[in-house]
């Protein structure tokens, strides 16, 4: 076999055997500011690659609606003293119906003029959690949120806490992968890559973007569950424009179009974070540089700039044909706005 | 009778305020294709720098020219160093202006802290304007930041109708490729326009930090607000900035006069109703 090949067959078993172990050896420092918080990290930005790579469409509202979720899960059990249960289920809902919503608003637009209004979107639901006091309790947040105990399970424990994320996290993570492969995945891409065409044949596009946003808009709650849990609070810092750019950085450092890139930009990000701030109190300018680089060098992120060098060295080692990995699916970062059918289609309504 | 005079001024020099900030972003817009989400932190530098030059001369127009002029300075650095590498590529601009605007928000809250900011106003400007309305007194300040708006928005009007480059301009928001084939150096077009709307958003930064305050966070309050604007005036007309930047200042005023909990709520539902009935937004054209 060549290498290049055995690579790809083995690093899925490294990468789950690693991720089973990872509390094992690691301190709990690392499980929980690096791990959990990657992984819940990751289902938000989930959302937005699947949103973006294979829908075409670059939300910024993805943070808003973990949000949603968040506050819906900590108002239920917090101030109205419901059981988890009910807090997770509202919650998801919540995030859901309000996905619905700000697709219903959004859906007719695309590329450049959608993310304009999924930011406007995502900004309404941050000032409107500050000015709230009745549910959102204004700029302090609500507090206090703790994660249950399901029969045995004790989910503050911080190990029993990181395999729960891990299995939700997977759990997500395949369930895209096969999404994307239905004949709705497909159609979604076919309407990503040509709407005007999937509208003669046929195709709902609207109602498909509406499906796919609400769905993201599903994940991005499971994201805002766990975060809530994770935090112990939420307020309307956790939703500001800071956060709501981190998970666009963290699907842009991964690759706006490779699920694997969504934990792959999480990790990084958690870890520059970290480490970042032990050393310098400005990590959001190391942040905000790591990512003008990515945006200015490599559009595909470092899941696309890995993928490079393996294409690179498995034709080098092996010549050229079968010990090839695929053909990486264009960025949507990449493609030039004025040539790509997104900008001359229906998203050009606002000229 | 007397409060909604008062709430009614207030909104139209609010919206003479987000008019100066979102004429600049929709200028770019409507020209470049370029989504400036750094808009807002060019505005929070104007504000910032206002403060340093005012602070250090005492001089208040020595204040909001020098900003506007050197917010202008970094507008054209950010567009010649970075945007035009990228040009065209519409995505990944937006993406470049984002990560400007993380550092730039992370630098300025090294530098000048979290606190507030008031710019002085000079002693002419600083009290109040008797109306004869009503027995009503206005502060001045506001008076003149609903002048320097009608202002601005009277030069932009003459630039664009009435000179060679806005006839420039104009062409070259219906297109691009066309002006330039016809001989016309557009990357100098380009570089000028996106230098105007980081004047602006400077200015209005300086004018902001005197009406109201200036603090971290500001950037993306007035983003916010460009963004809103242009949405519901139509994206890269100026005329749309103006209508939008009116409404979207009167009902935020009326909203906090009277029902004060939800006044970003009406302003979201604004926004809505304009996208429901004109997606385009209400004076943007079909494509």
């Amino acid at each position: 076999m060549m290498p290049a090949r055995m690579l790809r067959l083995a690093l899925p078993i490294i990468i789950a055997l690693f991720l089973l172990a990872f509390p094992l050896f690691a301190s709990v420092f690392f499980v929980v500011q690096i791990g959990i918080q990657s992984l819940f990290l990751g289902i938000v930005a989930l959302s937005l690659v699947f949103l973006a790579g294979y829908g075409g469409m670059v939300s910024l509202a993805q943070v808003a609606l973990y949000g949603a979720a968040g506050y819906v899960l900590a108002i239920l059990t917090i101030t109205y003293n419901q059981p988890w249960y009910v807090g997770v289920v509202a919650g998801l809902a919540g995030s859901t119906l309000l996905a619905v919503i700000f697709a219903l608003i959004s859906v007719r637009t695309q590329g450049i003029y959608f993310l304009m209004i999924t930011l406007a979107e995502a900004m309404f639901v941050f000032y409107y959690a500050d000015q709230d006091r009745i549910f959102t309790n204004g700029h302090t947040g609500i507090n206090g949120v703790t994660p249950p105990a399901v029969g045995p399970l004790v989910l503050a424990d911080p190990t029993t806490f990181y395999y729960m994320v891990l299995i939700v996290a997977v759990l997500t993570y395949l369930g895209m992968r096969y999404l994307v492969r239905t004949p709705f995945g497909l159609a979604l891409q076919g309407i990503r890559d040509n709407p005007q065409r999937m509208q003669s044949l046929g195709f709902n596009v609207p109602a498909h973007r509406i499906a796919a946003f609400t769905l993201a808009g599903f994940i991005a709650g499971i994201g805002g569950v766990l975060g809530v849990w994770y935090n112990g609070a939420i307020s309307p810092g956790s939703i500001d424009l800071t956060r709501t750019i981190n998970v666009l950085v963290i699907a842009v450092l991964g690759g706006l179009s490779y699920f694997e890139g969504a934990f792959v930009g999480a990790v990084f990000f958690t870890l520059i974070t970290n480490f970042a701030s032990s050393f310098t109190d400005r990590f959001n300018t190391v942040i905000g540089l790591a990512f003008l680089l990515v945006a200015l060098f490599f559009p595909d992120g470092l899941i696309g700039l890995s993928r490079r060098i393996i294409q690179l060295t498995s034709r080098t080692t092996s010549g050229r044909g079968k010990g090839m990995a695929p053909p990486a699916p264009s960025s949507p970062v990449s493609a030039s706005g004025d040539s790509a059918p997104t900008a001359s289609g229906a998203g050009a309504e606002g000229k | 009778m007397r409060e909604f005079i008062v709430t009614t001024l207030n909104g139209l020099t609010l919206g003479g305020l987000y008019f100066l900030v979102a004429a600049g972003f929709t200028l770019v817009f409507g020209l470049m294709r370029i989504v400036n989400l750094a808009h807002g932190s060019l505005y929070l530098s104007g504000a910032y720098l206002g403060w340093s030059i005012g602070n250090a001369t005492g001089n208040w127009l020595l204040a909001v020219i020098g900003a506007a002029l050197c917010v202008a300075a970094a507008g054209l650095l950010l567009q010649q160093g970075l945007l035009r590498r990228i040009q065209g590529q519409d995505l990944r601009e937006a993406l470049v202006t984002i990560g400007v605007s993380i550092v730039v928000a992370d630098l300025l809250l090294a530098f000048y802290g979290g606190q507030n900011y008031e710019i002085a106003a000079p002693d002419i400007i600083s009290g109040g304007t008797y109306l004869g309305i009503a027995g009503l007194t206005y502060p001045t300040i506001r008076l003149l930041t609903l002048g320097i708006a009608l202002l601005v928005g009277i030069a932009l009007w003459f630039l664009l109708r009435h000179t060679r480059l806005g006839m420039i301009i104009r062409a070259g928001i219906d297109d691009r490729a066309m002006v330039s084939a016809a001989g016309i150096n557009v990357q100098l077009v380009f570089a000028i326009v996106f230098a105007l709307g980081a004047l602006l958003a400077g200015l209005a930064g300086v004018i902001g930090a005197t009406n109201l305050s200036v603090q971290p966070g500001d950037d993306s309050l007035y983003l916010l607000y460009s963004l809103t604007v242009v949405i519901i005036g139509g994206m890269g007309s100026v005329g749309g900035a103006a209508i939008g930047a009116l409404l979207v200042g009167l009902v935020q005023q009326y909203g906090l006069a009277y029902i004060p909990t939800y006044s970003v709520l009406i302003t979201f539902a604004m926004m809505i109703l304009v996208l429901a009935i004109r997606p385009q937004g209400i004076a943007g054209r079909r494509a």
